[in-house]
């Protein structure tokens, strides 16, 4: 896939996921905002690895949940590149995937639930918002907004976190709606447990075998696993395409 | 700059040190290993024997183990500054991926805890206490167990700690001990001696945990000369140079390459059931990328299940591939990279005779599946995840053919109904196969096992008797003698 031309803004790129998938759209030639709320270090190092990828990039700080840094953030993205062809809504907040220490049910107040709402909806919010009048200069963009495949099969439920997922993908279809008449084009991809992530690295071996166990691909997704149907979505290979959620689980989810 | 060893009494400046560099992509780890002169290899194994008289001698077994398991308890605690080293710096020595060594480190020394090492003991010994005292026998008198006062284990191979079972088997006999030092991974065995430094110093004299390069025919006679008992690991080639210096009257016990294998019945060969197999017998291929004596080379699968024998190489290459992804294979030297591809060369030869012949995986991937119709015996792979799956009407009818391997035959990992398991067993046992395990736990012993066969702890001990005529005859010279 080409991406030579194209502006990519990726939030909470700093490691993980984001960090694969800003990469990713380099190594294609794209042109990435690296964005970060805490560690630029890491977010450096990620941006440096994007230009040696063969794209270029800078990183650029700001808290999705916070509207003003947001737009100041797209600002200068727009300023630096002169557009915003795509964007990947990929922070959230921190969350610990333990699933032998997550809160149960009756023990998770609607504070937890908002805080994860903030992270997940609240950020994707902004960053639209903010990035909507820059994408409709030109036609053809690209909204990936990344959510998870416990939406579909809460495996281990963590209340909080996917309820917040869930409403982001109400959020995306919403939204797809709305911008499909504008030649602006909003979708999901919903990794299964990706592994190693900072956000995964203390789940334990039982619960990845048993989802391997019942994965038809027979392992654990990688950060790296994520970027190619990121990518696919960013692109025009997926033109005729909006609304939609891809599982990159391995099969686990099919829908 | 990491320094390798454990030398009781002797101070490091007092010693010359070498320098083995290990490389894993940018990452380099100098460690340092000690260079004995022939005194200080003299007055090192002097003072072992002398500690080991002193301070293991009268302890009781259970109170050497109970050190032993704080020791393995540290390691297994990932937050342990120790812990914390090794699942840093042996990724880096022996190139194996840091999550297979952080797994494999936890597994591994789960089978030396307390219970474990009861077990361990209880193995060879019916009554432990024989360990400890004299002990009244069935036949009459009494006997004691002794352990070598000076035992030297000669170590070889990369998989991290597997000096950790001689080491204990050691210690678990009260054997003053020197571990020599295996080049390809010389850090766990020492760190293992300056952990038992920190919470038992007085045990932790009795060991040495020393170094000479392969080859070093002065230093190896020199200690293989002080020791009683020499255990020693390696290629035949090398534990016959061994065996050549030690003296006759030194207990020699030598541990060669071995060539495991697996056995998949088409009772487990259903649909619902053979995904589950092959993923274990991925898992037995990939673990230490096949580097140990118990790593399969070969499956031997039954025809006439659901699932055929070409059907199950197929889901064993689709599990090797996943594992791929989770435990990367570490990178191979020139040397390996060569046994692979000449090892692929011979089984696209083999193809070109037989169309029933299939080799499954990319030349430039990290595995490799080699599958045959044809009545194949046990063949070596070219290891490093390479596998050859045998297609056989009847598990049975590949017994016969191993019995020229019987010198080296080790492990059978085994999918099968319980009457076909004990049948199998029987024909395995009688060609020269010594374990037999689930498919998944072939690289994971349990605790106790019988290496290749042999009695860990019975092995090394001698008994001393005393006969029944001796007591009989004592008591006429006893004071209160009528």
């Amino acid at each position: 896939m080409d991406f030579r031309d194209k502006t990519v803004l990726v939030t909470g790129a700093s490691r993980g996921i984001g960090a694969a998938i800003a990469k990713a759209f380099a190594a294609e030639g794209a042109a990435v905002a690296v964005n970060y709320l805490q560690n630029g270090d890491a977010a450096e190092a990620v941006a440096s690895a994007c230009r040696e990828a063969g794209g270029d990039a800078w990183a650029v700080q700001a808290d999705v949940t916070d509207a003003d840094a947001v737009q100041r953030m797209v600002e200068r993205t727009a300023e630096e590149f002169g557009k915003i062809d795509v964007v990947v809504n990929n922070a959230f907040r921190p969350y610990a995937f333990d699933p032998e220490k997550r809160k149960l049910f009756w023990d998770t107040d609607w504070a937890d639930y908002r805080g994860q709402v903030d992270g997940a909806l609240l950020g994707t919010y902004n960053v639209c918002r903010a990035v909507l009048p820059v994408m409709r200069r030109r036609p053809g963009g690209s909204i990936v907004n990344m959510a998870t495949d416990l939406v579909a099969r809460p495996t281990v439920p963590y209340h909080d976190y996917t309820t917040a997922k869930a409403a982001l993908v109400g959020f995306s279809r919403n939204l797809a709606a709305e911008l499909g008449p504008l030649g602006i084009r909003v979708n999901c991809v919903a990794p299964g447990l990706v592994y190693p992530t900072d956000a995964s690295r203390a789940t334990k071996e039982d619960v990845k075998d048993a989802i391997v166990a019942q994965t038809p691909l027979r392992r654990i997704a990688t950060p790296e696993d994520v970027t190619g149907p990121v990518l696919f979505l960013a692109s025009g290979w997926s033109r005729f395409m909006t609304g939609q959620v891809l599982y990159v689980d391995g099969g686990l989810v099919m829908g | 700059m990491e320094r390798a060893g454990h030398l009781p009494g002797l101070s490091a400046d007092a010693v010359d040190w070498r320098t083995l560099t290990f490389r894993r992509g940018a990452e380099t780890l100098d460690v340092a290993v000690p260079v004995l002169g022939e005194a200080q290899i003299a007055e090192l194994a002097e003072r072992v024997r002398a500690n080991a008289r002193t301070f293991l001698r009268n302890r009781t077994v259970a109170e050497i183990a109970a050190t032993i398991d704080r020791a393995v308890a540290r390691l297994l605690d990932r937050d342990d500054p120790w812990r914390r080293k090794a699942e840093r710096l042996l990724p880096l020595v022996t190139g194996y991926d840091a999550e297979m060594v952080r797994l494999g480190l936890t597994g591994y020394l789960k089978t030396f805890r307390g219970p474990e090492l009861r077990k361990f003991i209880a193995e060879d010994f019916a009554n432990p206490a024989v360990l400890d005292d004299f002990q009244p026998m069935p036949k009459g008198g009494f006997a004691r167990a002794f352990g070598p006062e000076l035992l030297l284990h000669v170590w070889a191979g990369n998989v991290p700690g597997l000096p950790l079972w001689s080491l204990i088997s050691g210690l678990l006999v009260k054997a003053g001990t020197v571990g020599k030092l295996p080049s390809a991974e010389p850090l766990f065995a020492g760190w293992f001696a300056q952990i038992l430094a920190e919470i038992d110093p007085q045990l932790a004299d009795c060991i040495a945990i020393v170094w000479w390069k392969g080859g070093d025919e002065a230093a190896e006679r020199a200690w293989l000369g002080r020791a009683d008992t020499v255990v020693a690991y390696g290629g035949n080639d090398a534990l016959e140079a061994i065996r050549a210096r030690v003296p006759i009257t030194t207990g020699f016990l030598p541990y060669g390459h071995k060539i495991s294998f697996g056995m998949v019945a088409r009772s487990a060969l259903d649909a619902g059931k053979a995904g589950a197999v092959a993923r274990q017998a991925a898992y037995d291929v990939a673990r230490y990328d096949q580097q140990g004596c118990y790593s399969p080379q070969t499956f031997f699968v039954e025809r006439g299940g659901r699932v055929s024998p070409r059907e199950f190489a197929g889901y064993l290459a689709h599990e090797l591939d996943a594992l791929g992804s989770k435990f990367p294979r570490r990178p191979l030297s020139m040397g390996e990279a060569g046994s692979v591809a000449s090892w692929r060369n011979a089984e696209e030869t083999k193809g070109f005779a037989d169309p029933s012949r299939a080799l499954l995986g990319d030349p430039a991937g990290s595995w490799a599946v080699a599958y045959t119709d044809a009545a194949d015996g046990l063949s070596p792979c070219g290891l490093n995840r390479t596998v050859t799956v045998v297609a056989v009407d009847r598990l049975a009818e590949a017994v016969p053919g191993l019995a020229p391997y019987r010198a080296f035959l080790q492990t059978v990992g085994i999918a099968a109904a319980p009457e076909e398991l004990f049948a199998l067993a029987g024909a395995l046992g009688a060609v020269g196969v010594t374990r037999l395990c689930a498919l998944g736990r072939m690289t994971a012993p349990e605790a106790g096992w019988h290496h290749d066969g042999r009695f860990n702890l019975l092995d090394l001990v001698t008994m001393t008797e005393i006969e029944g005529s001796a007591e009989r005859a004592a008591d006429a010279f006893a004071p209160y003698t009528d």
